[in-house]
Order: C-alpha cells, then sequence, then structure tokens
C-alpha cells in the first residue's frame, strides 16, 4: 500500500461509462426483441379476450368429478406414467452402448497410441455427432414425426422419448464417467482389459451413484414431458387437456391442472427419495454381492418397467417387420431434400429470431416475476406470506410451458406474445424457487450490520444481501434461458409462435420438405445454444 | 450504561452475569480479557444487537428495548460497530461499502440512486484517506487483503459519524504499526467529534497505552475497572491466568485473517462461546 500514495484516484466513478454503456446496449438490443415477440400487454386487457378468458376461467369452478371422466383421467395419468418409464427405459437401452463407445476414457486406441487411432477417433466423433442430433431435436418432434408413422397413442411417445433422452444420457453418462477419476480404467485397459470390463472394474464404481442418481432426475422430467407429448396425439394426460380446451370445458381443464400439479409434485417427491437411497446405498458393506434390499429393489424396477409395456401395448415389433420398415423408409425420405429455397429460408431464418426473441424477453419477465415473488417466498415477510408464496411458485411450475400456452393463447389471442407469457409463467416458478433458496442461504452478517447501523430493512437487504447473492441470481437466469430457447423452439405446437408454429404448420399440411428444414434449424439452434452455454460456462469458471 | 445486566442463551450458557457499566459522554473505554470472557457480548449488548436476558441497558440516554422500532431504528443510526471479521460482500465495491455507513440516514431514494452511481465519492475517500486506503476506492472488496478489509470497516464507521462507537476487536488482522494507526484514528475522531469509544482488544499493550479507561472481563464478570495508570501487572495476569504465563501484546498476538464474511461465519449465538 506504500506504493499507493502515489496514485491519484478520480473522485469519478470508473465504472460509470461502463454502466450507461451496458444500459443502453440493452436498451437498443431489448427494443426489437420486444417488437418481434410482439410483446402488447394490451391485449390481456381487450374487452374481448377478457371475456373469453373469464368465461373459460369461470367454468373451471367446479372441477369435473364425473365418475366416467375421472376413469378416463385415472387411465390417462397411468398411461403418462407408463410413457415415462418406458421411455426412459428405451432411452437407457440406446445410451449405455453409446456412452460405452463415444467416451474417450475406454479407448485402448488411446494408450500408445496404438494400433487403430484414428478408426478410434472416427467413431468417437461420429457417435457424439450423432447423439448431437438426438438430442437436439426435441422430444416434441420426434413425437410429431412418428405420431405420422404409428398413428395416435403412445407409441409415437415412448419412441420420442427414447430418442431424445437417449441422446442426452448417453452425452451425461459419458461426462460422468470422463469427470472422475479414470486411471483404474486405465489400469485395466493397459492390462489387457476390454472396454466393458474397464468399465464394470475401473469406471463404475466411483460413478455409479452419479450415473444413478442422473437417470432418475431424468425420469422426473420424462413424467413432465410425457404430460406434454400429448398434446401432438402422443397419448397420456396430455391428450385428453388438449381435448379439454378445444372443446373449451374449463371444468375437465381444472381436474386435469390439478392432476399435474398432483403428479409432478409427486414425481418430485419421489425422485428425491430415489436419489437419497441411492446416496445410502452400500454403505454398510456386510453382504457379499447383491443384498436382499437391493434385489428386491431391483425386481421392482425391472416389474415396473415391464408392466409399463405391456400397459401401453406398444406393438413395437411392427417396427421390424419388412413392410412397416419400408413404411418408414419412404416416410423419411420424403423429407429430403429439405426446401433450401431463399423465400422459405428468409421464412424460417425469421422463425428462429421470432424463437430467440420469445425465450429472451420470457425469461425477463420471468427474472422480474420470479424475484417479485421470491422475496416472500425466502421469509422475508412473515410465515403466512411464505406459504402463500411457496403454493403459487409450485402452482405455476408444475404446470408446463406449453400447457400454459394453451390458456395464454386463449387469453391473448394465437402467435409469438402467448408463447413469451407462457414462457414467462412457468419459468417464474422455477426462478422464484431457486431465487428464494439463494436468498435463504445468503450469510446474513452483512444484513444484520447494516440493521443494526439504523438501516431500514430495503436498504440493508440492496447492500447487504443482494450483492452477495447477485451472480448466483444471474448463473441461474442463464441456464434458465438456455432451456427456454429449446422450449421455445416447439411452443409453437398450440400456436405460440416461433419455429414450432412453422413445423406444425406444414407437417399438417404434409409438406415434408419445407418441416424438415424448419427441424434443421431447430437442431442448429440448439447446437449452437449448447455451444455458448459451454463457452459462457467456461469463462465463468 | 448497563445496569446489572446478564444475558443467558437460549442453551443454558451464561455470556454475561450481572455486569454494571458506566461511562460517560466521550469516554474512551478498552475492553480486555480473555478469549471467551464476554466481550464480543458486552459489545453487542451495548450496541442494541442483543437484548439482556437481566438488567437494564440504556444508551445515549435512551433504553432501545422499550423504544418502537422507528426510534429504535433511529437510535441505531447513532451507533456505530467496527466489527472483527467486517460484514462486507465480497463482492461490493470498497466505496459502497463505506457509503452504507450511513444508510440509515439516507432516505430510501439516495440508498437506491446511490447503487446506480455512488452519491458521495468525496465522503468515502476523506474517510479511506485516514486509514490509508484512499487509493482503494473503486476496487472490489474480495480483491484487496484482509488486513485492507478490517481498515474497510473502520472507514465505514468513520463515515457514519456515530456518536458511540463500538469495536469489537478492530484491528486483529493487522501488523502492530498498522493496528497502532488505526486505533489512534478511532480516538481520534471520537475525541473531536465527542463520540463516546468502547473497543475491545486482544493486544494488551496497546489498549494500555492508548486508552484512558480499561475494562478487564473474565467469564462474563467485570474482572475491573480502572484508568489505566492504575491496571497493575498482577491484575493483568490474573485476569489471563488461563492462557498462560506471557501476556498477549501487539508483537506476539495471535493474528486472526480477516475476511469477507463468507457462509461458514460463526453465527452470533456461537461467537459467545
Amino acid at each position: 500500500m506504500s506504493a499507493a500514495h502515489s496514485l491519484p484516484v478520480s473522485l469519478r466513478d470508473p465504472a460509470a461509462r461502463g454502466r450507461v454503456t451496458a444500459l443502453l446496449l440493452a436498451c437498443i438490443v431489448l427494443w426489437p426483441l420486444l417488437v418481434v415477440a410482439e410483446f402488447k400487454p394490451g391485449a390481456l386487457f381487450d374487452a374481448q379476450n377478457l371475456k373469453v378468458t373469464g368465461n373459460f376461467l369461470a367454468a373451471f369452478l367446479p372441477p369435473e368429478t364425473g365418475h366416467e371422466f375421472l376413469g378416463y383421467l385415472g387411465r390417462a395419468t397411468l398411461e403418462t406414467l407408463a410413457i415415462a418409464t418406458a421411455g426412459i427405459a428405451l432411452a437407457m437401452l440406446l445410451a449405455v452402448p453409446l456412452a460405452l463407445l463415444s467416451t474417450r476414457v475406454l479407448n485402448v486406441a488411446d494408450i500408445g497410441p496404438g494400433p487403430g487411432q484414428g478408426r478410434a477417433a472416427l467413431l468417437h466423433h461420429a457417435l457424439r455427432a450423432l447423439l448431437t442430433v438426438l438430442r437436439g431435436v426435441p422430444e416434441l418432434v420426434w413425437a410429431l414425426v412418428f405420431v405420422r408413422v404409428f398413428g395416435l397413442g403412445p407409441a409415437a411417445g415412448v419412441l420420442a422419448l427414447g430418442l431424445t433422452y437417449g441422446g442426452m444420457l448417453a452425452k451425461v453418462y459419458a461426462e460422468i464417467l470422463e469427470s472422475g477419476d479414470t486411471r483404474p480404467a486405465r489400469g485395466i485397459l493397459e492390462a489387457g482389459g476390454g472396454r466393458v470390463q474397464a468399465m464394470l472394474y475401473g469406471l463404475l464404481p466411483g460413478s455409479a451413484q452419479e450415473l444413478t442418481s442422473y437417470t432418475v432426475y431424468r425420469w422426473e422430467c420424462a413424467v413432465r414431458a410425457s404430460v406434454v407429448m400429448g398434446f401432438v396425439g402422443a397419448g397420456g394426460l396430455g391428450q385428453l387437456m388438449d381435448q379439454a380446451m378445444k372443446m373449451l370445458n374449463g371444468g375437465e381443464a381444472s381436474t386435469i391442472l390439478l392432476t399435474f400439479l398432483a403428479l409432478v409434485l409427486a414425481a418430485d417427491l419421489f425422485s428425491g427419495f430415489l436419489r437419497r437411497q441411492v446416496g445410502n446405498a452400500g454403505t454398510h458393506g456386510r453382504v457379499a454381492g447383491v443384498g436382499a434390499g437391493s434385489a428386491a429393489f431391483i425386481g421392482l424396477l425391472g416389474s415396473a418397467v415391464a408392466a409399463s409395456f405391456s400397459y401401453l401395448d406398444l406393438g413395437l415389433a411392427a417396427l421390424f417387420s419388412r413392410e412397416s420398415a419400408g413404411l418408414i423408409g419412404d416416410f423419411l425420405r420424403s423429407f429430403f431434400p429439405p426446401d433450401l429455397s431463399s423465400g422459405w429460408l428468409s421464412k424460417v431464418a425469421y422463425g428462429t429470431v421470432e424463437t430467440l426473441a420469445i425465450s429472451a424477453v420470457g425469461t425477463l419477465l420471468a427474472v422480474v416475476g420470479g424475484f417479485a415473488l421470491a422475496l416472500p417466498a425466502s421469509g422475508r415477510y412473515g410465515s403466512i406470506a411464505l406459504q402463500g408464496a411457496r403454493f403459487v411458485l409450485n402452482a405455476l411450475r408444475s404446470v408446463p410451458e406449453l400447457v400454459w400456452a394453451t390458456l395464454t393463447a386463449l387469453s391473448v389471442g394465437l402467435g409469438p406474445f402467448a408463447g413469451v407469457l407462457a414462457l414467462a409463467l412457468h419459468t417464474s416458478g422455477v426462478l422464484g424457487r431457486l431465487f428464494a433458496e439463494a436468498l435463504q442461504n445468503a450469510p446474513p452478517p452483512p444484513r444484520d450490520a447494516l440493521l443494526d447501523a439504523g438501516a431500514r430493512p430495503a436498504a440493508a437487504f440492496l447492500y447487504g444481501t443482494l450483492p452477495e447473492v447477485t451472480p448466483q441470481l444471474i448463473a441461474y437466469t442463464l441456464y434458465r434461458w438456455e432451456m427456454n430457447i429449446r422450449m421455445a423452439a416447439i411452443l409453437g405446437f398450440v400456436g405460440a409462435g416461433g419455429l414450432g408454429q412453422l413445423l406444425y404448420f406444414e407437417l399438417s399440411l404434409f409438406h415434408y420438405a419445407q418441416a424438415s428444414t424448419v427441424i434443421a434449424a431447430m437442431l442448429a439452434l440448439s447446437i449452437a445454444v449448447d455451444a455458448a452455454s459451454a463457452a459462457i460456462r467456461r469463462r465463468m469458471l | 450504561m448497563l445496569d446489572g445486566v446478564g444475558l443467558t442463551h437460549a442453551n443454558g450458557f451464561t455470556a454475561l452475569n450481572s455486569v454494571t457499566l458506566a461511562a460517560t459522554r466521550g469516554e474512551r473505554i478498552a475492553v480486555i480479557g480473555p478469549s471467551g470472557a464476554g466481550k464480543t457480548t458486552l459489545l453487542r449488548l451495548l450496541g442494541a444487537a442483543l437484548r439482556p436476558t437481566a438488567g437494564a441497558v440504556s444508551l445515549l440516554d435512551a433504553n432501545p428495548w422499550e423504544m418502537s422500532a422507528p426510534e429504535l431504528r433511529q437510535l441505531r443510526t447513532r451507533i456505530g460497530v467496527v466489527h472483527q471479521a467486517p460484514p462486507l460482500p465480497p463482492r461490493q465495491r470498497v466505496v459502497t461499502a463505506v457509503l452504507a455507513g450511513r444508510l440509515g440516514q439516507w432516505p430510501l431514494w439516495k440508498s437506491l440512486a446511490s447503487l446506480v452511481y455512488p452519491l458521495d465519492i468525496a465522503g468515502a475517500k476523506a474517510a479511506l484517506a485516514q486509514l490509508d486506503l484512499g487509493d482503494r476506492l473503486f476496487d472490489r472488496c474480495d480483491r484487496i487483503s484482509g488486513g485492507q478489509l478490517q481498515r474497510v470497516g473502520v472507514a465505514r464507521v468513520l463515515y457514519q459519524r456515530p456518536e458511540l462507537i463500538l469495536a469489537d476487536e478492530p484491528v486483529s488482522a493487522l501488523d502492530p504499526t498498522l493496528a497502532q494507526q488505526a486505533v489512534r484514528v478511532l480516538l481520534r475522531d471520537a475525541e473531536a467529534r465527542g463520540a463516546t469509544l468502547v473497543a475491545s482488544l486482544h493486544a494488551v499493550d496497546l489498549a494500555l497505552t492508548e486508552f484512558p479507561r480499561i475494562v478487564g472481563v473474565r467469564d462474563g464478570r467485570i474482572a475491573f475497572d480502572l484508568p489505566s495508570t492504575q491496571v497493575t501487572e498482577s491484575l493483568l495476569h490474573e485476569l489471563y491466568a488461563a492462557e498462560g504465563a506471557e501476556l498477549p501484546t501487539l508483537a506476539n498476538e495471535p493474528r486472526f485473517p480477516a475476511h469477507a464474511v463468507d457462509a461458514e461465519a460463526p453465527l452470533p449465538g456461537a461467537r459467545c462461546r
């Protein structure tokens, strides 16, 4: 600090110029986004829209409790769970070999490097590309495509989940395997062991828990996804909801929404329970091999998967008949070549920009809404406000974006603004919960010291708590934005603008060449988001 | 100011036992004693940050625990605390951390505006300059050393200009020269404004040479309360009997690394033990 005396410090804030520039830049970027997303909050209060929404919401009470309907509902709920379970089973079947083959740490040719290194590298990159395509196309798009092949019903949903989640699981499995201690596996490979042996004896012991935990988390996501896939005709609760919405049957819609709420919360709890079980597993090493409890558990899981497949009666065997294989081949061929005419390309480009705008504006609104709800949900205004805010947050996030979109499309009309609102509502619930946790975990001493010096609670929050949590809030927001870009791409299936609306439209007109361009654009968008978020994360770490 | 005050924590631990301590305006008092004697608890009671379980507290001629909430807030704006581990958010800039000293006096709009552009840069700089930190004005709190951070905490209280300054081991992270300098800055500030200063110090020699009045605390009780000229060697050895033969001084006192408070900082209750 002695050298410091010579350095004069100006009395002007050196950060001010940067702040002003950032603010101006934000306005310049935000303005066109608002225009593209057709941000018109006035539409919410349009007399005609208010009337339609009001009538529909009024019909929510009382919820439909007729015997016949509850029967349908029960079957649809079971179907949703079965789709999720069967889909995840299929995804694992796909992911395990793909992960084994694509992970670098199990590559014998890398040792030395030995013979066949070029071939191994080629295989590695080809598999990674395949995984990118599998998970880059949203499951809803796969479902929409499979519905054309297999007709309406759960088969399309299961296959769609299997493909997308297979790609995701394979990528994350490979990452988990690579992130742990890889020396044991390397040792086995160097001692002449095979890929599978090195995996089982070298990698699995260290990473089994994380692998299982991630799979369970994905199952939870699959439950939500399978609800949504019903909207394109892939069975389950979504299909029922779609019908109720189309007939503007408020009573049925409210019963279905309540079922969503219960189902999502139950899946949340169950997956948390499973993950805790996995965390505790194997801590008492008293039995050689698999103990009775674990054996029973594995048996239960196996029968749950078997029951799911038999309940759905997918008729997947037909997939392997020569006749249907030919049909599928013809269908796939009709997607090629994609329509690359400049007129269509510019339309797709605009759809991409619209998708980005929807996701950005929706996420920004959600930041505001989520923060406003996080303040009471973190316990700042007493326990009644806390319980109330928690309930609202849970309700907001348990209704999937696509379901929100059907509701918002009703209240502001079809178009991108409906998508913005749908994203904002669901994401408010998610971000609000994360923000509230961050606020609760913020270290209290800075705030308390300010309160002890007589600062107002609001000022103490701004100077003592907020600076502690800002980086976390920004990280959560970026992470959600990334997910919302993918989501915005498919919200259009229910008429909420963006690429999804283009795709839905072209597919229903059997314009497969055009549809394939849109799918390619979705894939490109997804890959770009992946790369961008990876780059941002690298810089933040 | 304190009359027969006691504090027993919910877990049954008695941190202070019928302590009586009176100070006149403008007095400068050093509180010394071994670790865990109750020095921090005593200061927190004086700062109206803890409510005593027995006895009465009177701060600046008022009983804080009989006031309405707005009155208590007004009273607290007149009391400034220097913490041993400065409670500053790591990502906050030094200028903002110092200006936060006057949040209690500023209206809300001013607190908000100052987050966008610091409203009293000159004031913050003047406070920091007294501690040779004027050049750190626009650094972030996690980019400066522990010793510098502790002096930022001192600068915040200088900027607050309270009538009662409470300093809890304010120089524990500073080397002997800087420690003496920082304590003198606090004393000079208190003297110039006629403010009362109560500081707990680990270094006995610093307390004896700089403060006119010394309060020795041990096991939650006041062991002695004397002018510094009357504090004898034997009194001190008795006070620190539990800590061995050597008295803690500036030269040999253990340095506590002061750093921005993080999630692992001890809870206020836990610190009194």
